[in-house]
């Protein structure tokens, strides 16, 4: 967790559905999107959520899983108890276009003259019960849609065609998806009977002000540089679809934000955290920095 | 003296002269008569024999005895008669040439004589003697080099003569008339030459008669004109660097000393010296260079400084001491790298280089889509603006001077044009335009002015010059305008606005954008340091001005009679409060008018004041909450009256002036924006139609307007200038409507008077690219222009036909691409990983694995998903050459059947030419259509994107390409249409076609590029290559186009249909694919086949 202040030093790990968030994980709400998670949740309604990239999107899904709480079922000695409720676990997958059903779902593996069942992620998460996040849905493959479309509706139903099994999900199990309506080509857009299955909650980058309240708390660099930055920000944003295909991203100024934390000069900073990024071209990339270099003295 | 003797001698001569023509006894008798009082009696007998051994020395000798007497008398007046016996006896050792030349130098001798010394006699003689070759022609020149020689001397010692005869004897080789009329004119071309120019000059003149003679009468007449051009003291110089370059030029060495003295006459003569000294370390290498260097030398010059010239210089030398061509097209400025150097050595900053930058930058900050261009574009446009050097906006473009050169180094001067930038940019981003009428202004209580009108009623009830604004007279007034209608002086009213506007701006600007303060103060710095004295302006001008100062952040550089410090200071406080956070265009409309107030009761009468003093106050502090009572004008004081103020006494109140303006703020044109704006329908409530204007209605305006000073726009009387005024406003008005329009697909516009569906004739819209020079393996920059247009339409029928002509083909060549359609998936076996066991792989595994083999553990096979994002660029040659209709080979088997039986060939004859005129031979350009059309058959079943584009052009400015089909149109019966008037043009440049089809591929989205070459000849245009014959360089760019093409990742293909293309298509692609249709007719099947095999 990018939140965790002691020091990490040695790996650790976990089974995929039993990845839960420990610390709260900052995110400032900008509109009603809790509310409306939550309600969906409690419906166990599938969330879209659309965006351009670091906006906050993963971000807000782990707080999602944080805040939500259901009651944690423990086998012990053959007793099934109820113990504490407890926040969700929380699957996410990052979709290329690789990503096939089978990716999700499962695949017998070999392991000596055996073959062995291995559940894919979304498995574990119906079964776990956890929210279940596919990162930049419209990446994967048209296949997984087969899965989706089953999950997503009243059935709640995961079919495992190579085991010929049904996998009903376990409440707490929510579908969320994510989906970058700006960069993707016509080709990449979601199928209508896809998105008529989801509710949608649309996220943009931040207000001024709030974008500068996440990047100070997040970067730890003074208000002064945060709201500059967030300015800056809302100028670059100013340049997408012209040389630009996304603005800068809270992410992004929140890197810019931790190198001037560190002693770099705010206009170094904003070049490698923030230009060289963006952009590759030579020309956009200078009238970015003279954007820069109009707002950050040094 | 005794008388017998001379007088019987005389008798003897004029006896002894009768047998010559009497006119020589009538020269000889006058001769006497004068040369008798002066000459011994001796001598006389001895003048008189010599004379008479002349006259019978040969046949036409009389004539050079009649001259020797004639000259006599006029010659012993300036030397002694024993010299004129030696120089004499120069003219008759002549006489053993020709006499006539001997006749000639007698002619000559009085004239002569002043300039040169007896001694020199001979050596004169002997000059014109080396003219004479024995022929009549000859010998009227040498004869004729005696009759100027007395023209000549004054300006040219004998010495120095020898060079001029050099020249006429090396003409007269080659030409006598010209040498004749050189020499004619050399008297007067050496007197309008300096006298350290003439030897060079005439040394010049040799080495061109030697290498280009016929360039020698141009180089007498124009000559010394041009030299004149070069600075007086390097004149020689030049001469002697013109003289070394022709040595190696040859014929180019005279053009090349007229073009570069024209050259040189356009830079600065104190930079000559350092020009030549560089040109001569350039001849050394290349003459050409050398000249070429100077000739370009005032566009570089117009750039760099003496010192950076060198370096540009010393860098072109490196070039061209690797390759010659290289250095040469540096020099000529027709390489990049010369620009790139250039570039790079200017301080200066031209706007084209940074405009997109710039753009960019703007867009940034102003969130809305500015466009940024030279201020000259909008002052050529007439609709108000005058200036074109500052910077300014009309709401939808950023305009700035054409190029800054104020600072020592680049990126100072790039810091100009952002601060100019940003506060244009600021005016948008901060509102400048948006004054409504209605709004409140949030820094000035309703208290104080209220809304417009109330400011008015309340001003006018303190007694100030406002009139009422009548109320409902009609939309077309925009806020503005109303707004200043309320003050009675409106330039007064507009320069005040300006001033607070301009502080609001700017002080936004600084708190916003931190990082530009320091640039932004050294140009306020600057601005203030440019001022006129304020002492000797009348009093309301003064103080004007120094709102001015003031609002620069220089409260120092305020000057005021000390006396009257109270009454400056309100007007100062009300300009401090827009510096306030939260300030709009409303608080300073609404600070205009205060200020307003307080000025018009000054009267602009000058100022008799011993007191000019600095105005020191505390500026810094915001004005305190509440502290606005004293805003009001004679509120703090009892009153503005004239007995208060200080004035001249018996001084009138002056017509007031505008303060000058501040160049980094520029041209600020609030009413006449707002008129634009309104104009275009973009005010107010956004989707609002354009408001119609009658004409009077705006002329009314215009006059009343101070913005505009029609005066200035045109020598013309009011009415008709304020006319074409009004008619620039109206076409700039409808040409953004029509952007718009265009920007909507055009939805039919009936106005235009078109038919239904039918496309407009679109003006060419023009592109620039570079060409490869492989010589001097750089690019010329900018070097041709590609005017691309829409292809005409025809119908749609010729489609229709060839589909039908075709139908077999057709048939076939979608079936094989559909076939071609992607499968979705492609399976992939083998794999340690997948998604799935390949169930062979499986079973032969586990067999192994039974025998005790080993184990091979890729057993998973995967679907990888095969999308088809192919897009492709058909370049087609629509050259002249393409014209040519295509011979059947059996045609001629056929000629050869009929050798002797007329009826035969006749019957034969009319048969062909009945099938002729049922199915006319098809050309080239055909059968690129034919196989352009079953190709899109082909790709419309495969849904790839595709451009259909043709080329032709004749010269490097005049690249035509035709959009038949662009990538991203849909394809219907105007692509066919387009298809059908495909038709041969002229020459074939594919350089620049392919380059601008590159660019065209860059703008559309696929992973697979394509650009297909299809032509039927090599690449060959005017002025592609060194003469119109020469192929390397035209196949050089091409190659070079192509492989910009792959650098790109695009796929390049050349298809050609000449059967020799072979050659160089090796050549042009080397390493790339392409291919001989070596039977033309087959190109149909050829095309669509080849484009399967490209993409499968």
């Amino acid at each position: 967790m990018t939140t965790a202040t002691e020091p990490i030093t040695e790996y650790r790990s976990w089974a995929v559905e039993e990845f839960r968030l420990e610390e709260e994980p900052y995110y400032v709400p900008v509109a009603d999107e809790v509310e409306v998670f939550e309600a969906a949740w409690n419906n166990k309604i599938p969330v879209l959520l659309k965006g351009p990239t670091g906006c906050g999107k993963t971000r807000f899904v782990e707080y999602m899983a944080y805040h939500l709480n259901r009651p944690l079922a423990v086998v012990r000695d053959g007793k099934t108890e109820i113990e504490a409720e407890s926040n969700l676990p929380l699957v996410t997958v990052a979709c290329h276009e690789d990503l096939t059903a089978s990716d999700l779902v499962g695949r017998y593996l070999l392991e000596g003259n055996e073959t062995v069942w291995i559940d894919g992620p979304l498995t574990r998460a119906v079964k776990a019960g956890a929210i279940c996040y596919l990162d930049e849905v419209v990446e994967a493959r048209k296949d997984t849609t087969v899965l989706i479309h089953p999950l997503t509706d009243h059935r709640r139903i995961l079919p495992v065609e190579k085991k010929s099994q049904l996998l009903q999900a376990r409440d707490g199990f929510l579908l969320v998806i994510s989906f970058n309506p700006g960069y993707q080509s016509a080709l990449k857009d979601l199928k209508q009977s896809t998105r008529q299955r989801f509710v949608a909650v649309e996220f943009d980058y931040p207000p001024r002000e709030t974008e500068a309240e996440i990047v100070q708390h997040e970067s730890g660099c003074s208000a002064d540089v945060a709201l500059n930055l967030a300015k800056m920000a809302e100028k670059i944003r100013n340049l997408r679809e012209h040389g630009l295909a996304e603005g800068a991203s809270t992410r992004l100024l929140i890197y810019a934000g931790r190198m001037i934390a560190q002693g770099v000069s705010p206009r170094r900073a904003c070049q490698v955290s923030i230009v060289w990024p963006l952009t590759d071209d030579g020309e956009v990339q200078r009238s970015i920095e003279e954007v820069v270099s109009s707002i950050f003295e040094d | 003296m005794t008388d017998a003797t001379p007088n019987s001698t005389i008798e003897e001569a004029r006896e002894g002269l009768r047998q010559f023509p009497p006119a020589l006894g009538q020269e000889f008798e006058s001769a006497l008569e004068q040369v008798q009082p002066v000459l011994e009696p001796d001598e006389l007998a001895q003048w008189l024999r010599e004379g008479l051994d002349i006259a019978r020395h040969s046949l036409r000798s009389w004539e050079a005895a009649s001259e020797y007497f004639r000259a006599s008398s006029s010659v012993l007046e300036q030397i002694t008669y024993e010299r004129m016996r030696d120089w004499c006896a120069v003219g008759i050792e002549l006489m053993e040439t020709s006499p006539s030349l001997s006749g000639a130098l007698f002619r000559a001798s009085p004239q002569v004589l002043p300039h040169l010394s007896v001694s020199q006699a001979n050596d004169w003689a002997g000059q014109g003697k080396s003219l004479y070759k024995g022929t009549w022609k000859s010998g009227s020149l040498s004869a004729q080099f005696f009759d100027v020689s007395p023209q000549i001397l004054p300006h040219l010692p004998l010495s120095q003569m020898r060079l001029l005869v050099d020249l006429i004897d090396s003409l007269a080789s080659h030409s006598y008339e010209l040498a004749s009329a050189c020499l004619g004119m050399a008297p007067g071309v050496l007197s309008q030459l300096d006298r350290s120019d003439r030897a060079p000059f005439l040394e010049f003149g040799g080495i061109v008669a030697h290498t280009a003679w016929v360039d020698a009468r141009v180089y007498f007449e124009r000559g010394p004109g041009a030299l004149r051009q070069v600075s007086e003291q390097q004149r020689p110089r030049y001469l002697s660097l013109s003289g070394q370059v022709a040595m190696q030029v040859g014929r180019l060495g005279h053009p090349y000393f007229i073009e570069a003295a024209q050259a040189l006459s356009e830079v600065d003569k104190e930079i000559h010296e350092g020009l030549l000294e560089l040109a001569e370390q350039l001849a050394e290498h290349s003459g050409d260079a050398a000249m070429e260097f100077i000739k370009s030398s005032p566009r570089v010059a117009d750039r760099l400084g003496i010192d950076d010239i060198a370096r540009w210089q010393e860098f072109g030398l490196n070039v061209l001491q690797q390759s010659r061509d290289g250095g040469e097209a540096f020099f000529r400025l027709e390489s990049a790298r010369g620009e790139e150097v250039m570039e790079a050595l200017s301080s200066r900053v031209d706007l084209d280089r940074v405009s997109e930058l710039i753009r960019m930058y703007c867009k940034a900050l102003t969130g809305v889509d500015v466009g940024v261009k030279a201020s000259e574009e909008l002052t050529a446009k007439g609709v108000g603006w005058v200036d074109e050097s500052s910077p300014t906006t009309e709401g939808t473009t950023i305009y700035l001077p054409e190029n800054v050169e104020r600072y020592p180094t680049k990126d100072e001067n790039f810091a100009v044009y952002k601060v100019f930038a940003t506060h244009q940019a600021g005016r948008l981003e901060f509102g400048s335009f948006d004054y409504q009428a209605a709004a409140d202004p949030a820094l000035f209580p309703a208290s104080e002015n209220g809304s417009s009108n109330g400011q008015a009623g309340q001003a006018a009830s303190n007694g100030s010059a406002l009139v009422s604004v009548e109320e409902g007279e009609g939309e077309i007034h925009t806020d503005m305008e109303r707004f200043f209608d309320q003050f009675e002086d409106r330039r007064l009213a507009h320069d005040l606005f300006t001033i607070v506007e301009d502080t609001r701006i700017d002080t936004i600007v600084k708190r916003e954008y931190a990082g530009v303060r320091r640039a932004f103060s050294r140009l306020q710095q600057a601005a203030i340091d440019r001022r006129r004295p304020i002492e000797d302006m009348p009093a309301r001008q003064a103080m004007v001005e120094n709102l001015l100062r003031a609002s620069l952040d220089e409260v120092g550089r305020i000057r005021w009679p000390g006396e009257l410090a109270e009454e400056l200071r309100t007007p100062l406080r009300i300009l401090n409060r827009i510096r306030q956070d939260g300030a709009t265009v409303q608080d300073s409309a609404a600070a205009t008018a205060l200020l307003y107030d307080w000025l018009s009761q000054i009267p602009n009468m000058e100022m008799d004041s011993e007191d000019w003093s600095d105005f020191e106050q505390e500026m810094s502090g915001e004005p305190e909450a509440g502290d606005d009572s004293d805003m009001m004008p004679g509120s703090g004081s009892s009153g503005l009256e004239e007995s208060f103020m200080p004035f001249m006494p018996g001084s009138e109140e002056r017509p007031y002036d505008s303060p000058d303006p501040v160049d980094f703020r520029g041209d600020f044109k609030p009413e006449l924006v707002q008129l634009l704006m309104k104009l275009k329908g973009e005010t107010g409530s956004g989707d609002a139609p354009p408001i119609p204007l009658t004409k009077e209605q705006l002329q009314e305006l215009l006059e009343k307007s101070v913005e505009i000073s029609i005066n200035e726009l045109m020598d013309m009387d009011l009415a008709e200038s304020s006319g074409m005024f009004l008619d620039n406003l109206l076409k700039e008005v409808n040409q953004i409507q029509g952007e718009r329009q265009e920007g909507q697909q055009a939805m039919g516009d009936d106005s235009t008077g078109a038919e239904d569906g039918a496309e407009l004739p679109v003006e060419a819209q023009s592109f620039y690219y570079d060409e490869w020079d492989f010589r001097a393996a750089d690019y010329k920059p900018r070097w041709c222009r590609v005017q691309e247009q829409r292809g005409e339409s025809g119908t749609t029928n010729y489609y229709t036909e060839t589909l039908h002509e075709h139908t077999q083909l057709v048939q076939e060549t979608r079936k094989q691409f559909e076939m071609l359609r992607p499968e979705m998936f492609r399976k992939m076996k083998r794999l340690t990983d997948g998604e799935d066991y390949d169930l062979d792989a499986v079973i032969e595994w586990y067999t192994e694995k039974i025998a005790g083999g080993a184990s091979e553990t890729k057993l998973f096979y995967r679907r990888n998903k095969v999308d088809r994002d192919v897009a492709v660029a058909f370049l087609l040659d629509v050259s002249a050459s393409t014209d040519e209709e295509i011979q059947k080979h059996h045609d001629q088997r056929q000629d050869d059947q009929f050798d002797d039986d007329p009826r035969k060939y006749l019957s034969w004859w009319a048969q062909r030419r009945a099938e002729a005129a049922r199915h006319p031979g098809k050309r080239i350009i055909d059968l690129e259509k034919e196989a352009v059309v079953l190709l899109i058959e082909a790709l419309e079943t495969i849904g790839d994107k595709y451009g259909v584009y043709g080329f032709s052009g004749y010269g490097r400015d005049n690249v035509e390409f035709f959009v038949y089909k662009d990538m991203d149109e849909p394809f219907g019966d105007r692509i066919k249409e387009r298809i059908d008037k495909i038709a041969p043009v002229r020459s074939t440049r594919m350089g620049p076609a392919i380059r601008h089809c590159i660019w065209k591929l860059q703008n559309t989205d696929a992973k697979v590029k394509i650009l297909i070459l299809l032509s039927d000849g090599r690449p060959q245009d005017h002025g592609y290559g060194r003469d119109r014959t020469e192929k390397e360089y035209a196949i050089h760019d091409t190659k070079m186009a192509l492989t910009e093409a792959r650098r790109e990742g695009m796929v390049p293909f050349a298809l050609t249909v000449d059967r020799a293309g072979h050659d160089y298509l090796k050549q042009m692609c080397q390493d790339m694919a392409y291919e001989v249709v070596a039977d033309i007719e087959s190109l149909p099947r050829r095309l669509p086949a080849l484009y399967r095999r490209l993409t499968g």
